[in-house]
């Protein structure tokens, strides 16, 4: 599997997308919607103490001029319905970063009626960091990583989504807009 | 009178207006937290309101009834982001209470020390937050930065940042460590001396007094009767503290006056916590100097099999926003049968926007939340 | 007045409630559900103006629900939880919208989480959940597990194709 992937590399960017890519990975907007707790610490990230603006990241208000979506941890069924219309606004290319170990496994909150557990079925995820929560440096190390994937030309969640949109939908509409209870009648006999 | 309950496309349509309505939601950089307000607007003022909530409801009152005693603690303090530590205070003197404990005094006053350094570092980051909705960039990069010298005192102590998980039923988890008393009188001399500065940068500012003035006036009447408590209570001129009304931890053994405003509105509640900052500094500086010797815990056995005996009680404690309070019911078992939360920010974010949105410019609608210190997770939780 | 004081007092104007004193300033009455509003004004205007909070515990052995008003009083400094029962088949039972405003919020999340009637409440939509088709959240007999295992589908990681 990983030699798949040593050898896609050459095939996956030409020197056109080799260059574009040295300038895209400096200048990264960052989309400022604070989905969860995970949003206190990204105040600290942004001001004085450890400056982001150092590396070419900037906090964005709309959607449709930012380039990474953070998801600062948990994930309501309401709060879903916003992210995908959301990810869907931002124009490509696009990436989405899971902060915290609720949109890896559902985290702290897994026996909850009201919270996802896997972030990956419904939206692309390029990176995940574990923790919770996270320290600032984690979020640093984050965008360095992805800043080596987007030179790498690894770094495709959008073309994921596009190539399996089917799959996601189908994900999604389980979720928002469920016709009947999950527990039947079969269930009653059973008890 | 327009309320929740008008139709308003009869009013608007009489003048030949247009009723629109707009996402003041979710994904705005205005807004304190995931929390939103569909409000309809005829021109440049709000008619009406509606909430848009439960965008962070996690269902935490069923869980809590599915884990044991021990392992709520790491759930509670996620209620209140910014100002977790009165909840671990509320849920663990709620316990004592039905269990009849008294907890040494050395864990009554390491406790009062730290629910004080956290309700600097959430008046810290709401004030960096109004200058930051004014425009006041460097308001609010000063006051976190000021913020993060406390949450680094946290880290030496607790081990973490954020959610620190240090009160258990009987006391606290650990003792101080060595040094950390020294470094915690120098940090209070710093604050007092920042203090000015704070005062030319926000508390003088020509443009704050402008836009805070006159808006979201309560009068004392509607705040007792609407459930407003805490300095949005105190900035309507009742001179009531939770610490004195219903002592708790060592309140009762330190001295401390409780602050009041007159007039109400946004401005009389910035002054507010401006002046809180001061009594703040007093009581840690207090406490540091009383702080006695002895054990920190009282040993409760294996924490696996720790059964409460049958019982109800409700605890409450004063947070940096108002009333926190817990209500556990427990049927002799190794869970609990029902723990209810009350949360500050409730009567503030979902009820008093119908009384004081219609009416307003959609301009101060941040500057009224981020005053009122409504914090959505506390609600929706 | 000490609360111990005022819990004797509303005693002897409504004999059919019951009264336990838990704490020097903590104190419980126990009121069924047709004389309850009696109860709550007077307790009102005997200084109880401050409604932190109504909630409801499910009490499935019993067949019950309870629901709990939690006052505060600024003068005495005292504080009285007012519990009414009533039974868990047909739940039904009158707001006190016209005695505290706020009451209308805390009435709408209990009706969508317990599925409690409150005859008189003019809006009780649901404010929190999103499409819900079970029975109300709270109650005993929801199983959030099981649940969540079956909607969220935690277990091995399935990745796109």
């Amino acid at each position: 599997m990983l030699n798949e992937i040593e050898q896609n590399r050459k095939e996956r960017q030409s020197a056109w997308e080799y260059v574009i890519n040295y300038f895209r990975k400096r200048s990264i907007w960052l989309l400022h919607y604070c989905t969860g707790c995970g949003a206190v610490e990204l105040p600290p990230v942004m001001t004085s103490r450890w400056d982001l603006e150092r590396f070419g990241v900037g906090p964005m208000a709309t959607p449709r001029q930012a380039d990474v979506f953070l998801v600062t941890g948990y994930a309501s069924i309401k709060t879903l319905k916003r992210m995908i219309r959301t990810y869907e606004q931002m124009p490509k290319p696009r990436w989405v970063i899971g902060f915290g170990a609720c949109t890896i496994n559902g985290g702290i909150y897994y026996k909850s009626y009201n919270v996802i557990n896997k972030l990956d079925r419904y939206i692309p995820v390029d990176i995940f960091i574990s923790g919770c929560m996270p320290r600032p440096e984690a979020i640093l190390a984050a965008l360095e990583e992805l800043r080596n994937m987007i030179q790498r030309g690894e770094a495709k969640g959008y073309d994921r989504y596009v190539k399996n949109y089917d799959w996601y939908k189908k994900n999604q509409k389980e979720i928002l807009e469920r016709e009947g209870s999950l527990f039947g009648e079969a269930d009653d006999e059973n008890k | 009178m327009i309320d929740l309950f008008t139709d308003i496309t009869e009013i608007a349509n009489k003048d030949g207006n247009k009723v629109y309505d707009i996402f003041f939601g979710p994904n705005h950089p205005g807004m304190h937290g995931n929390f939103g307000y569909v409000v309809d607007m005829i021109g440049h003022s709000i008619a009406k309101a509606r909430v848009n909530a439960g965008l962070l409801h996690r269902g935490f009152e069923k869980i809590m009834e599915t884990n044991l005693w021990h392992q709520n603690l790491s759930l509670i303090p996620r209620i209140c982001v910014v100002d977790p530590d009165p909840n671990e205070a509320a849920y663990c003197g709620a316990i004592e209470k039905i269990m009849g404990l008294e907890i040494p005094e050395r864990a009554k006053f390491i406790r009062t020390i730290t629910l004080e350094m956290s309700r600097m570092t959430s008046h810290l980051m709401g004030m960096g937050s109004v200058g930051g909705a004014t425009g006041l960039y460097t308001v609010m990069y000063l006051m976190l930065a000021d913020r993060d010298r406390l949450l680094d005192m946290f880290e030496w102590l607790t081990g973490g940042r954020i959610y620190h998980i240090y009160n258990i039923p009987g006391g606290v988890r650990r003792d101080l460590p060595k040094g950390w008393k020294e470094k915690l009188y120098g940090l209070m001399d710093f604050f007092e001396s920042k203090l000015k500065e704070y005062d030319e940068i926000l508390y003088r500012h020509p443009i704050i007094h402008k836009r805070l003035k006159g808006v979201g006036v309560i009068t004392a009447e509607q705040a007792k009767k609407w459930g407003i408590t805490g300095p949005n209570l105190r900035a309507t001129g009742v001179k009531f503290d939770t610490r004195k009304a219903y002592p708790y931890a060592a309140y009762d053994q330190l001295e401390f006056d409780i602050p009041t405003e007159k007039e109400g509105d946004a401005l009389a509640r910035a002054n507010l916590v401006r002046a809180e900052f001061e009594v703040t500094i007093s009581i840690i500086r207090q406490a540091l100097d009383k702080l006695p010797e002895g054990d920190v815990n009282i040993k409760l056995g294996n924490p696996l099999k720790f059964k409460v005996p049958e019982g109800e009680a409700y605890a409450k404690v004063e947070s940096s926003k108002g009333e926190y309070g817990y209500y556990i019911v427990s049927t002799g078992g190794i869970k609990p049968y029902r723990v209810s939360v009350r949360g500050p920010s409730l009567p503030a974010g979902l009820f008093l926007c119908h009384k004081h949105l219609p009416g307003m410019r959609i301009d101060d609608v941040a500057l009224w939340m981020n005053t009122l210190q409504i914090c959505a997770p506390d609600f929706d939780r | 007045m000490k609360t111990s004081d005022i819990l004797n007092k509303t005693k002897e104007l409504f004999p059919y409630i019951a009264t336990e004193l838990f704490e020097e300033q903590q104190g419980r009455v126990y009121v069924c559900s047709d004389h309850f509003l009696n109860v709550l004004v007077y307790l009102r205007n005997s200084s109880f103006v401050h409604l932190a909070n109504i909630f409801a515990i499910d009490w499935i052995e019993e067949k019950e629900f309870e629901l709990n008003y939690n006052l505060w009083s600024y003068d005495h400094n005292s504080s009285i939880i007012v519990k009414v029962r009533i039974p868990r088949e047909k739940p039904e039972i009158p707001t006190v919208l016209d005695l505290w405003e706020h009451g209308q919020v805390y009435e709408q999340e209990i009706h969508e989480f317990f599925g409690i009637e409150f005859a008189g409440n003019p809006d009780l939509s649901p404010l929190f959940l999103h499409n819900w088709k079970e029975i109300p959240p709270m109650r005993k007999d929801f199983d959030t597990e099981e649940y969540s295992k079956r909607a969220f589908d935690v277990g091995e990681r399935e990745g796109a194709k």
